[in-house]
C-alpha cells in the first residue's frame, strides 16, 4: 500500500490491489426504534437534520481509503438502497471500487437469507472473493462515530493478529448489552463473553471487526459444512477463535461512538450533536461526513420565526419557534407552533399552533394545526413515517 | 429524454455594470438565493424540457462556471446518448467587438455543434434575465403557430429597466397574433410607465433556418445572439412569434437589480414564483450539515443556506453557505456570500460581500437601498472600514 502524506489526502490513497473489503452489515430490523423503523431499517433512519445513520460508516470507510465496501441489506431495504445507490453520494464510485449493495437472494443453493451477522458475510464469500482482499472489515451500519479505520489495520497488521475487535469502555450497567472482553498487557484478548448477565469487563466490543480473509473464510465454509453453527461473530466466531489460540487483539477506540438503537438512544445522540461544542465535530472538512444531499431550496425563516440553540436543514421554513431541536430538511413550522428538544425527520409538515417537546416526528409526519406531542415521564413521543396527528381525523 | 433540442448560450453578456462582482465570474455565474447561480435557472429548464445537450459561448477563462457546472450531471446533460456539456471559450470574443475580434472558429463551433446533434430545434439563450422558463410550452406554441423563429417575451413596463439597458422589446402585428412585427431597443424607448413586450433572451428556432443565419452571421460579422437573429428573421421576412411567459421575471443588469431580484426572494410570492412551481430549480448539490442557530440568535425574514452558523442578528438578508455571523453582529438587508465571516459588533446594511470577506470586530458598512456597498471577493474589512486585501 502506497501510504498517503498529510490528512488532506484521504481519498487519494490507493493500494495496487484490492487490500481491503469493507462490509456493512445494514440488514437488522432495529426493533427496538418502535415505529421509526417500522417502513425503513435501522441505518437508513435520518439522523442529525442532514444525514442517515449509514453515512457515519460510509463515510469513515471513504475517508480511511477503502472504497470497497459492500452494504449488506435485508430488512425493508427500499429507502436504504436508493439511498446508498453506487456509493457516489460517498466518492465511493471509483476504479475497481465502490458501494454494493448486498441482498439475499435465491440460488440453486437455497434462499440466502441471513441468520446472523457472520452468516450474512457467509452468504456473500463470492462478493468479497471478486476482490481477493487481504483483510475484510466488518461495520455495523448502525452507530454514530468518526473513526479511521486505517489505524486500525495498522494495529492489526503489527500485531500480526488473525482478528482485531475494535473495543472501548462503556458504563458498567451498560456492558451486558454488549460483548464484553477481558485482555492482556500486550492488548490480546483473553476472554470474550457476548451480552452476559454479570459482566466481567466494562470494555466492550463495537461490532467493529478485521479479519483476515483467507483464514475467516476458512472457518465459515469449514463450519458450515460440518453444520457446526458460525451464524453470529459474537456468540459463534469469536469463541471458536479463542478456542483455536487464534491471535486476537482487542484495538481501543478512543472518541465519541454512539450505538443508537433505541428511541431513547436515538433522541440522545441527536441532542448531543445539537451542541456546537460536540466532539463529533460535524464541521471538521478533513473527516467529513458525506450523505446524500437533496437538491432543495434555502431555509427560509420568515419574520414571526424564532430560533435558537438548533439546526435547520436546507428546504425548510419556518414560522414558528424552534428552540434546541433538530429540523431536517423540507420541514415545515407553522406560525405560533412551539419546537422544543425535538428532533422533527426530513418532509414533516407541522401545522398552526401546534406544540412539540421531547419528541421525534418522523419522515413526512403530518401534524395539524392545534395538535400537541410531548414526551413525559421519561419517555420520548414518537410520530412514525408519514403519520398524521391531529386534523379532521380526530376533530370533536 | 429528448434529443431534439440542441442549446446554445450566449454567454458573453455585458458585465460592466456588475463589476467588482463579474470581476472574475461571468454573469451566468453571479451567486443567487443563497445557493444558486444564474446559469442554474436556464439550465434547470432544459432539464425539465428533458433536453440531453447544451453548448456554451463564454468569452474569459470561465472557471468559476465550469466549476459549478461540472460534467453537467446535476441537470441530466451528461447522457451517453448524444448528450454533453459543450464549452466554448473566446478569449477575444467581447460584446460591442469590432469586426475583427470574431474569428471563423466561433461560427464554425456552432455549426458544429448544431449539424451534430439530431435536433430539430436550436435554442439561443442567455443567462442575465432571470426566469423559470418551461420550454415544452415554448415548443409546442412555435409548432402550432408554424413558426421558423419564435422569442419569449414578457409584458412588463419600461421603468423595471435601466436607461441604457442592453434588451429588445416586440412590436406585433395586431391582426396575426403574436407575429412579431418590429425589435426595439429598449435603450431607444423613452422611460415612462408604459408596457413593453421585453424580450427574455429565449428564441426557438428551427435547425435549417438556424444553419441559414449563421452563415449570414458569419458574413456580417455578427454575434449569435437572440438580438442579432432576430434582425434577420426580420429582414427575411420568415415567420417569427412571440410566445408570452408569465412567470417571476428580473433582468439583472446592474448592481442594484442584482441586489433587487436577491431580495425579491424574502417575498414569499416571488420565491414560490420562481421556486415552487412544477419543476424544480436544481443546483450543483454540495456536501453540507445544517446551519446552527445560536442561543442569542435573533433570525427574521431572511434565508439561509446550509453550514452557517448565527450567534447575532440576521433580518432581511441572505446567507450562502458556510457564513459566520458572530455574537452582537448585526446583518440588515444585505447579501452575504459563501465563507464571509462577520466579527462581534459588526454591522451591514445594504451591503453585498462577495465570496470571503471578513468583516472585522465592530466594523460598520452602511450602503442604501439605491446603492449597496459591494465588498469584492476575500477583502477584510477592519474596524475603521477600510479595505485590506486578504
Amino acid at each position: 500500500m502506497i501510504r498517503r502524506e498529510g490528512r488532506s489526502n484521504r481519498h487519494f490513497r490507493r493500494s495496487m490491489k484490492t487490500e481491503t473489503v469493507a462490509m456493512i452489515l445494514a440488514g437488522g430490523q432495529g426493533s427496538r426504534l418502535g415505529k421509526l423503523t417500522k417502513q425503513i431499517a435501522k441505518p437508513a433512519v435520518p439522523f442529525g437534520g442532514n444525514y442517515r445513520i449509514i453515512d457515519f460508516a460510509l463515510s469513515n470507510c471513504a475517508n480511511s481509503g477503502i472504497n470497497n465496501v459492500g452494504v449488506v441489506t435485508q430488512y425493508q431495504p427500499l429507502v436504504l438502497n436508493r439511498h446508498v445507490g453506487n456509493g457516489s453520494s460517498w466518492g465511493l464510485n471509483r476504479h475497481n471500487g465502490g458501494a454494493t449493495i448486498l441482498q439475499p437472494y435465491s440460488s440453486v443453493d437455497g434462499e440466502k437469507f441471513f441468520k446472523g451477522t457472520s452468516h450474512a458475510v457467509y452468504q456473500n464469500i463470492n462478493f468479497i472473493d471478486r476482490q481477493n482482499p487481504d483483510y475484510v472489515v466488518i461495520l455495523s451500519g448502525d452507530h454514530i462515530y468518526k473513526m479511521d479505520y486505517e489505524k486500525m489495520l495498522d494495529f492489526h497488521k503489527e500485531k500480526a493478529a488473525s482478528l482485531t475487535v475494535g473495543v472501548m469502555p462503556v458504563e458498567w450497567e451498560e456492558a451486558s448489552r454488549f460483548g464484553v472482553m477481558n485482555t492482556d498487557r500486550t492488548d490480546r484478548i483473553t476472554e470474550f463473553q457476548e451480552k452476559p448477565d454479570e459482566p466481567k469487563s466494562n470494555l466492550a466490543s463495537m461490532g467493529i471487526y478485521i479479519f483476515n480473509w483467507p483464514r475467516l473464510k476458512q472457518y465459515l465454509i469449514d463450519n458450515q459444512s460440518k453444520n457446526r453453527q458460525m451464524d453470529d461473530f459474537g456468540h459463534h466466531v469469536i469463541p471458536a477463535y479463542l478456542r483455536n489460540s487464534e491471535s486476537v487483539y482487542a484495538y481501543s477506540f478512543k472518541g465519541y461512538w454512539k450505538d443508537v438503537g433505541t428511541v431513547e438512544s436515538l433522541w440522545q445522540a441527536n441532542m448531543e450533536f445539537l451542541n456546537p461544542e460536540h466532539e463529533l465535530d460535524i464541521r471538521d472538512s478533513k473527516w467529513k461526513i458525506y450523505s446524500q444531499n437533496p437538491n432543495t431550496t434555502p431555509q427560509f425563516l420568515t419574520n414571526t420565526a424564532k430560533v435558537k440553540n438548533s439546526m435547520i436543514t436546507d428546504g425548510c421554513y419556518v414560522a414558528g419557534e424552534v428552540d434546541h431541536s433538530i429540523l431536517s430538511h423540507n420541514v415545515k413550522v407553522g406560525k405560533h407552533s412551539v419546537i422544543k428538544d425535538s428532533v422533527i425527520m426530513p418532509g414533516a409538515v407541522i401545522g398552526e399552533n401546534v406544540k412539540i417537546e421531547k419528541a421525534i416526528i418522523g419522515e413526512n409526519a403530518n401534524i395539524y394545526d392545534g395538535a400537541t406531542i410531548i414526551g413525559d415521564n421519561g419517555e420520548i413521543s414518537v410520530v412514525g413515517y408519514g403519520e398524521e396527528v391531529g386534523g379532521y381525523k380526530d376533530a370533536e | 429524454m429528448r434529443n431534439d433540442i440542441a442549446a446554445i448560450f450566449n454567454l458573453v453578456e455585458n458585465d460592466e455594470k456588475l463589476r467588482p462582482l463579474t470581476n472574475r465570474r461571468p454573469i451566468a455565474s453571479l451567486p443567487f438565493a443563497c445557493r444558486y447561480r444564474l446559469i442554474d435557472f436556464p439550465f434547470s429548464s432544459l432539464y425539465n424540457a428533458e433536453a440531453v445537450s447544451a453548448a456554451l459561448f463564454i468569452s474569459e477563462s470561465g472557471h468559476s462556471l465550469y466549476d459549478h457546472i461540472r460534467s453537467g450531471a446535476t441537470w441530466g446533460l451528461d447522457s451517453i446518448a448524444g448528450g454533453g456539456v459543450f464549452t466554448h471559450s473566446q478569449i477575444r470574443l467581447k460584446t460591442n467587438s469590432t469586426d475583427e475580434d470574431f474569428t471563423p472558429a466561433y461560427y464554425d463551433d456552432h455549426y458544429k455543434y448544431v449539424t451534430k446533434s439530431k435536433a430539430d430545434y436550436v435554442l439561443l439563450m442567455g443567462s442575465s434575465v432571470l426566469s423559470n422558463m418551461h420550454l415544452d410550452s415554448l415548443i409546442n406554441y412555435h409548432n402550432e403557430k408554424q413558426s421558423e423563429v419564435t422569442i419569449a417575451y414578457k409584458n412588463v413596463p419600461r421603468t423595471i429597466l435601466i436607461e441604457d439597458s442592453v434588451y429588445n422589446h416586440y412590436t406585433f402585428d395586431e391582426e396575426k397574433a403574436g407575429n412579431i412585427t418590429a425589435v426595439n431597443p429598449v435603450a431607444e424607448t423613452p422611460m415612462n410607465d408604459d408596457m413593453i413586450s421585453l424580450g427574455i433572451e429565449v428564441m426557438v428556432i428551427n435547425k435549417k433556418t438556424f444553419l441559414d443565419y449563421l452563415q449570414k452571421a458569419r458574413e456580417q460579422n455578427l454575434c449569435v445572439s437572440v438580438n442579432s437573429f432576430s434582425k434577420l428573421a426580420l429582414e427575411d421576412g420568415d415567420p417569427m412569434y412571440g410566445y408570452e411567459y408569465t412567470g417571476y421575471l428580473k433582468p439583472i443588469e446592474d448592481l442594484k437589480s442584482y441586489f433587487e431580484a436577491n431580495m425579491d426572494m424574502l417575498n414569499e410570492d416571488n420565491f414560490n414564483a420562481l421556486f415552487y412551481r412544477a419543476d424544480p430549480v436544481l443546483t450543483r448539490s454540495q456536501n453540507s450539515a445544517p446551519s446552527y442557530y445560536g442561543e442569542e440568535a435573533a433570525i427574521h425574514n431572511s434565508q439561509v443556506a446550509n453550514d452557517c452558523e448565527v450567534y447575532g442578528e440576521v433580518t432581511n438578508s441572505l446567507l450562502f453557505r458556510k457564513v459566520k455571523v458572530a455574537e452582537s453582529a448585526k446583518v440588515e438587508n444585505s447579501i452575504v456570500m459563501k465563507n464571509c465571516y462577520i466579527e462581534e459588533g459588526a454591522t451591514l446594511n445594504y451591503v453585498i460581500l462577495d465570496k470571503h470577506v471578513y468583516v472585522k470586530k465592530g466594523a460598520h458598512l452602511e450602503g442604501t437601498p439605491e446603492n449597496p456597498i459591494v465588498i469584492g471577493k476575500n477583502e477584510i474589512v477592519e474596524e475603521d472600514g477600510t479595505l485590506m486585501r486578504g
